[in-house]
């Protein structure tokens, strides 16, 4: 008898299927991947068992018995644990006192000593290491993560769901937790993990479902199965190979970082002595984990921070001392991985959004008068060069918090890539996008660099930093650690310079 | 309703009108300014000293040259608050009822020192010159010019918050703070602008009311219009013509208040009991929605 079995089950959002007749079952000691793009229906489908929504239509049987979970705590204390993509922990409270907040058993005085005892019982037991005492926000990701999980043990779940939980991990980090994932499976513990990393299934899960449009459309056993059998069901057709770039980048450098750093009280991540150049028609990588500097890199590129000490050159000129508005103007654009808080302005309409950079001038403005036309005129040509689709009768008046994610950013990169731009900073540019869009911005940006132009590509998947780039460079606390060319940068190199494994470093381990 | 009655709603309703714009302005860039009542006031005080001491010139250039000093005066007190707050992220809320505080209680101080009417010796200024006074139009009535001033300002920040730039600028700052920064807007120069027309504009509605209603400095007239306009900018939803129509519907339950209690003797309390079910009723047009989004309205995945 299969620990869980999910029948028949339908979720419906305003008249649009992300459930549509799924059945699932899961064994006792199964590591089983929800396998789809975004949008699949995949955390609808965890979320409804979580107690997070109701289904419309279906039946959710745990042990055989006929069940409901109408909240998480419901589900929890049957047994059902889940560590969402964003950890819900109390960043200024210790490990331990996260762990047992809000335990059923807790009275008005906490028994933190038995608490830690169990504690470390399990984390001893699952390899799970991490110093109860700590405080949560001192935390790296990855420990933040075996903390979620600990969670979940200590209130002895049956089934723990990870919703895509390697996207916060190094390379290191993520063999880390599939050793601890398969022990657990080992004992007993059902596992769903979340993913559309295709080499990860491989190597970790024992069968596989995989969503698409709200629909399950295959379940296969891993064993039996590739990469090439899971990218066809999951996108209907095989993952075309781009190939590699064939105009090699000109030699004259389009922005050279000369020593720069970031250094200020309270900054969460400064950084230190940056150099590095990119050549015209040139995409350079920067991979990391999240959290070392990228986002701050970025900003200070654009402008939006001033960095403390060290020059910035475009093209030779020096543009230091310049704002965000002229260093556009120069020809730096951004792409930002916050679309809603830095991108967009979610409650101005398509059109407003497109004249966000160049509102001010002609021919969107006059002596300080807008012009409505030429703005609707831009925003409809632009629509329609790059395919945004806006739901709906209102067309480009339609305000873009009501647009999907693919949609959103390509409004952006509509906006960004203006004809005389030189150099685009694009951060994290396909995070939360399906694979379509995905595809559409990487051939965007490839036009640009074949146009002559550069990119500064930030990214956490390195799969698209190694398609994509010429060079790559790491960034590690705040540091550039290392830059690699296109043949160097293998998924081990970078990886072991993501965890700040130096060449030398390394070198000197082996020695 | 009289005739008089009438014309008595648009008299009740210029402070509201202006004091509100000032309100929409500020409110639409994100910057919450409830220093309307201490703008006004500071409107007032500078207006009523150009009309009393400006030396002999033309009337009508005194009163123009009175209300321009009241209104520039009031917008540079508002920028008090958009400095702090630009320059050291100080709570704008917080620092503009403060600084209402300190123009109310120096008001006082005034009017019982260098502003004091000597011969009267009660807490009021002398008596502004008929000449300088802003006009009343329309026979047996107090509709007055300052009235005509105060719908031409809701044209003009009709015109200036959709056709212009700035007012491009003052929207994509009040929506979106960080990403207009982001993408090269200067947030501190919007936010500026933004303060500076809040405080004149209410400062005018102060200027206003002395030269064409009490014809001299006193405490209190005001009637609270600057926290009132805090509510009819809200209610309004920060666009001019919609400030026009609440201020004037509220002027006129304020009106009639009076003439029902001297009527049929229900007491004006009665009526501004109804005015705040009725603020509640408007503003709980957001629970609706709410209890959708319970049953479930998010995307998927």
């Amino acid at each position: 008898m299969p620990l869980l079995t999910m029948k028949d089950i339908c979720k419906s959002f305003s008249g649009v299927y992300a459930n549509d007749h799924i059945n699932l079952s899961i064994e006792e000691g199964e590591i089983h991947a929800l396998l789809g793009e975004n949008g699949a229906g995949k955390t609808t489908l965890v979320n409804i068992l979580y107690g997070l929504y109701e289904a419309d239509s279906g039946e959710i049987f745990w042990n055989g018995e006929k069940a409901s979970f109408r909240s998480p705590a419901d589900a929890i204390r049957a047994g059902i644990g889940m560590v969402q993509q964003h950890f819900s922990l109390v960043r200024n409270m210790t490990v331990l006192d996260n762990v047992i907040l809000n335990l059923p058993g807790n009275a008005a005085f906490l028994k933190r000593k038995e608490a830690g005892e169990k504690f470390a019982r399990l984390a001893a037991a699952h390899g799970l290491l991490v110093d109860p005492g700590a405080v949560v926000a001192d935390l790296t990701v990855g420990e933040q993560q075996r903390v979620e999980i600990l969670k979940a043990l200590y209130r002895n779940v049956k089934l723990l769901i990870l919703d895509e939980p390697t996207a916060v991990l190094t390379p290191q980090e993520t063999v880390n937790l599939f050793q601890v994932l398969r022990s657990l499976a080992g004992e007993g513990y059902a596992i769903i993990i979340i993913t559309h990393r295709l080499s990860e299934i491989m190597e970790v899960t024992d069968r596989v479902s995989i969503l698409r449009s709200g629909r399950k459309v295959a379940e296969l056993d891993t064993a039996s199965t590739d990469v090439h059998e899971l990218s066809r069901h999951m996108i209907g057709h095989d993952i075309d190979e781009m190939p590699p770039p064939d105009i090699p980048p000109r030699e004259a450098p389009m922005l050279r970082l000369d020593s720069v750093s970031l250094e200020r009280k309270r900054l969460a991540q400064p950084l230190h002595d940056i150099r590095f150049s990119i050549r015209k028609g040139e995409i350079l990588g920067v991979a990391g984990v999240e959290g070392n500097g990228q986002k701050e890199l970025a900003e200070v590129i654009c402008g939006i921070r001033r960095h403390t000490s060290g020059t910035i050159f475009l093209e030779d000129a020096d543009i230091s001392h310049l704002g965000v508005r002229p260093r556009y103007e120069a020809g730096i654009a951004y792409i930002s991985d916050d679309r809603q808080g830095d991108g967009l302005v979610p409650d101005m309409n398509i059109t407003e959004n497109l004249a966000l950079r160049a509102y001010g001038k002609p021919p969107m403005a006059r002596h300080g008068l807008v012009d409505a036309r030429a703005m609707s005129k831009v925003a409809a040509e632009k629509t329609q060069e790059y395919q945004v689709l806006a739901s709906g009768r209102s067309g480009a008046a339609t305000p873009v918090r009501l647009l999907s994610g693919g949609n959103q950013q390509k409004l952006i990169i509509a906006r960004e890539l203006e004809e005389g731009g030189k150099l685009i900073v694009a951060c994290q540019p396909t995070r939360g996008l399906d694979i379509g869009a995905s595809e559409f911005v990487h051939q965007k940006l490839r036009a640009w660099r074949d146009a002559g132009k550069s990119v500064l590509l930030i990214s956490a998947d390195l799969e698209e930093i190694r398609m994509l780039s010429d060079r790559v460079a790491v960034l590690f606390g705040g540091r550039v650690v290392g830059v690699l060319t296109r043949e160097e940068a293998s998924v081990q190199a970078l990886g072991l310079l993501m965890g700040g494994v130096t060449a030398a470093a390394a070198e000197g381990a082996g020695a | 309703m009289t005739f008089s009655n009438f014309m008595e709603i648009f008299v009740k309703g210029c402070p509201l009108i202006l004091t509100g714009l000032g309100c929409a302005v500020a409110f639409r860039t994100g910057f919450f300014n409830i220093g309307a009542e201490g703008q006004f006031y500071v409107g007032a005080i500078v207006t009523t000293m150009v009309s009393l001491y400006a030396p002999g010139m033309p009337p009508l250039l005194v009163i123009i040259l009175a209300l321009a000093c009241g209104f520039v005066c009031g917008g540079l007190w508002a920028l008090i608050a958009a400095i702090l707050k630009a320059r050291f992220n100080l709570s704008e809320i917080i620092v503009t009822i403060m600084l209402n505080y300190m123009v109310i209680n120096f008001l006082g101080y005034a009017l019982r020192s260098f502003l004091m009417d000597k011969a009267a010796n009660v807490p009021q200024s002398e008596k502004i010159d008929v000449a300088r006074q802003i006009p009343v139009l329309v026979r047996a009535s107090r509709f007055h010019a300052g009235i005509l001033l105060a719908l031409v300002c809701v044209a003009v920040v009709w015109f200036l918050m959709q056709k212009t730039t700035l007012g491009y600028e003052l929207k994509a700052v009040g929506l979106n703070r960080r990403a207009a920064a982001v993408n090269g807007i200067p947030v501190v120069r919007t936010v500026i602008y933004s303060a500076f027309l809040s405080g004149g504009l209410a400062a005018l509605a102060g200027g206003i009311e002395v030269l064409a209603i009490q014809k001299k400095l006193i405490e209190g007239i005001s009637a609270n219009c600057g926290y009132t306009a805090v509510l009819i900018a809200l209610i309004a939803r920060n666009k001019p013509w919609a400030v026009l129509v609440v201020s004037l519907l509220y002027a006129a339950l304020q009106v009639q208040a009076g003439s029902w209690q001297r009527q049929s003797g229900v007491p004006s309390s009665i009526v501004n009991i109804f005015i705040g079910l009725i603020v509640i009723l408007i503003l709980a047009k957001d629970i609706v929605p709410y209890f959708r989004r319970k049953e479930g309205g998010s995307n998927a995945s």
